[in-house]
């Protein structure tokens, strides 16, 4: 019996030390030298010393007993070629400067293993990590803010989803017009108002080839160079301070003719500046098979909406119409209980003899049903068991 | 010597006169959520108030016991509870073990061992050392 080249292997790193492959106790433990006399039985024939070459020797009665050296064949041929990688990474590590001037990064980590090194005793002195209590007093730093790519509150309303969907695919439209990368679109997390509502005006008439490019129809010829200005800027500096000047010389008499009644006052606060619902649904036949666009389209629509997509969901969209149908239906209301579709059957309600209950129905109900309760109570509250 | 009436009152035999069901009240229970109430949810949508018409003499209450196996209980006039409980049942299945709950008269169940039950005396009367042959007195 040989003992195992793989354990043999994880032993020697074990047991020179420093920096050592990690091995599990037990494994450690199976590949740790034994006792000599143990050892005896399981080391190879070959050694002069084994037992089994005293035993050979006694009984030949000489010390060099005829017929093989070693009966087993010596050591296995993996053994060996293990044995030899090894002496030849020794003779590496011996030879030239350049190993060491390798080595002297590693070792100044362990260079306390020097002489000065003294392990401690106590925890005095050591260093620290993390926080001995009230760290949640502690403010936090700026770069352990965390902000969410998503929306905070999730859309659930048919026409804000309808609208996240519209402005999606404008924006998406001018990202394939302008020839940018499309996701570079989730940068910019909420536009202007101003820009908001030229992309809210824009419409879209799906091509029959399917074209993203060609599926924009401005509102007027303004409209159309202001937006493709301002998505020029997407994906590269921060020019917001010139898309305001842009949009609001452009949007003044939009502003005075547009009906008001859908935008709230304080519209900034809600999602889509208070708007309600798209003016066309002709984003809705657009198609997602592309793989890049389609990808692109939801990653903003979660952004816009706060719906995640899970793979086989992303799979089996093709067109956007899916994609707002798959969000509307994880919306939908929870299952009604049964006590209230009963108390709400008509057939129910006429039956003297029938009695629905919401609630789980205790023996206490059952008291203060019967006129028990009052009495119970009032004894308990003479007894004092009760307040 | 007048003759006189005898002294008694009616013993009640139900049936004989009018029948009382022993069945006065039926509870259903069953869980919105779990999957051994689906058929005892379906019976109560669907099957309850034909039930419930034809049965008027009985209360019928309907409540919810959370996390629990559905179950039907009957109670009845001799002051015995009857619960049957109806796990992944069909409404069908419930629909007859409710009519068997109905059509139960409260006792416990009894083995009879006997072909004939009645509640008469017996016509030869009861044993009587001085009466008939006194062989062995």
């Amino acid at each position: 019996m040989r003992p195992s080249v793989r354990l043999l292997n994880l032993e020697v790193p074990s047991i020179h030390g420093a920096r050592s492959l990690y091995v599990c106790s037990v494994c450690r433990h199976e590949a740790r030298p034994r006792p000599i006399v143990a050892r005896q039985f399981l080391r190879n024939a070959s050694s002069a010393n084994s037992l089994t070459e005293k035993v050979r020797r006694k009984i030949w009665g000489t010390d060099n007993p005829p017929g093989l050296k070693d009966p087993y064949g010596g050591e296995g041929v993996i053994e060996r070629k293990f044995k030899n990688k090894h002496a030849q990474t020794v003779v590496e590590e011996e030879t030239p400067e350049a190993s060491q001037a390798l080595d002297t990064a590693a070792s100044e980590d362990a260079a306390p293993a020097a002489d000065d090194y003294e392990p401690a005793t106590t925890w005095e002195g050591l260093d620290r990590v993390g926080h001995l209590g009230r760290w949640f007093d502690i403010a936090p730093a700026a770069t352990e803010v965390y902000e969410s790519f998503q929306v905070k509150k999730k859309i659930t309303k048919q026409g804000l989803l309808s609208l996240a969907a519209h402005q999606t695919v404008v924006e998406l439209c001018l990202m394939h017009k302008l020839g940018k990368p499309l996701t570079s679109i989730c940068e910019v997390v909420e536009h202007d108002q101003s820009v908001f509502k030229l992309i809210w005006k824009t419409k879209i008439v799906p091509a029959s080839n399917g074209q993203w490019t060609a599926a924009l129809e401005y509102p007027d010829k303004e409209a159309e160079e202001a937006l493709v200005y301002i998505f020029e800027q997407v994906g590269g500096q921060n020019v917001a301070p010139e898309i305001e000047e842009v949009t609001q010389d452009v949007d003044v008499e939009d502003a005075r003719s547009d009906t008001t009644d859908i935008v709230d006052m304080d519209g900034s606060k809600q999602p889509f500046f208070g708007y309600q619902r798209t003016r066309d649904n002709g984003f809705l036949s657009l198609s997602l098979d592309d793989p890049a666009t389609k990808f692109a389209f939801l990653k903003r629509f979660s952004q816009l909406t706060g719906h995640f997509f899970p793979d086989p969901a992303v799979h089996s969209i093709t067109t956007v119409q899916q994609v707002v149908d798959y969000v509307q239906n994880l919306a939908k209301p929870k299952p009604k209980k049964l006590a209230e579709y009963l108390a709400n059957n008509p057939r129910y309600q006429s039956m003297p003899n029938v009695k629905v209950f919401a609630k789980r129905q205790k023996r206490s109900d059952r008291d203060e049903e019967l006129g028990r309760k009052k009495l119970i109570e009032a004894e308990l509250r003479a007894r004092g068991l009760i307040e | 010597m007048t003759v006189q009436g005898i002294r008694t009152v009616t013993s009640a035999r139900n049936g004989v006169g009018a029948f009382i069901l022993q069945c006065k009240r039926l509870d259903f229970h069953y869980c919105d959520w779990a999957g051994s109430s689906r058929g005892m949810v379906s019976f109560l949508k669907h099957h309850l108030p034909s039930f419930a018409k034809a049965n008027p003499q009985i209360e019928i209450r309907v409540s919810p016991r959370p996390h629990k196996h559905p179950v039907i209980k009957g109670h009845y006039v001799n002051g015995r509870e009857k619960a049957i409980c109806v796990r992944n049942l069909e409404p069908e299945q419930i629909f007859n073990k409710a009519n068997l709950l109905k059509a139960a008269s409260g006792e416990k169940l009894k083995r009879t061992k006997k072909p004939i039950a009645s509640l008469n005396e017996s016509v030869r009367g009861i044993w009587d050392p001085y009466h008939g042959g006194f062989k062995s007195v």
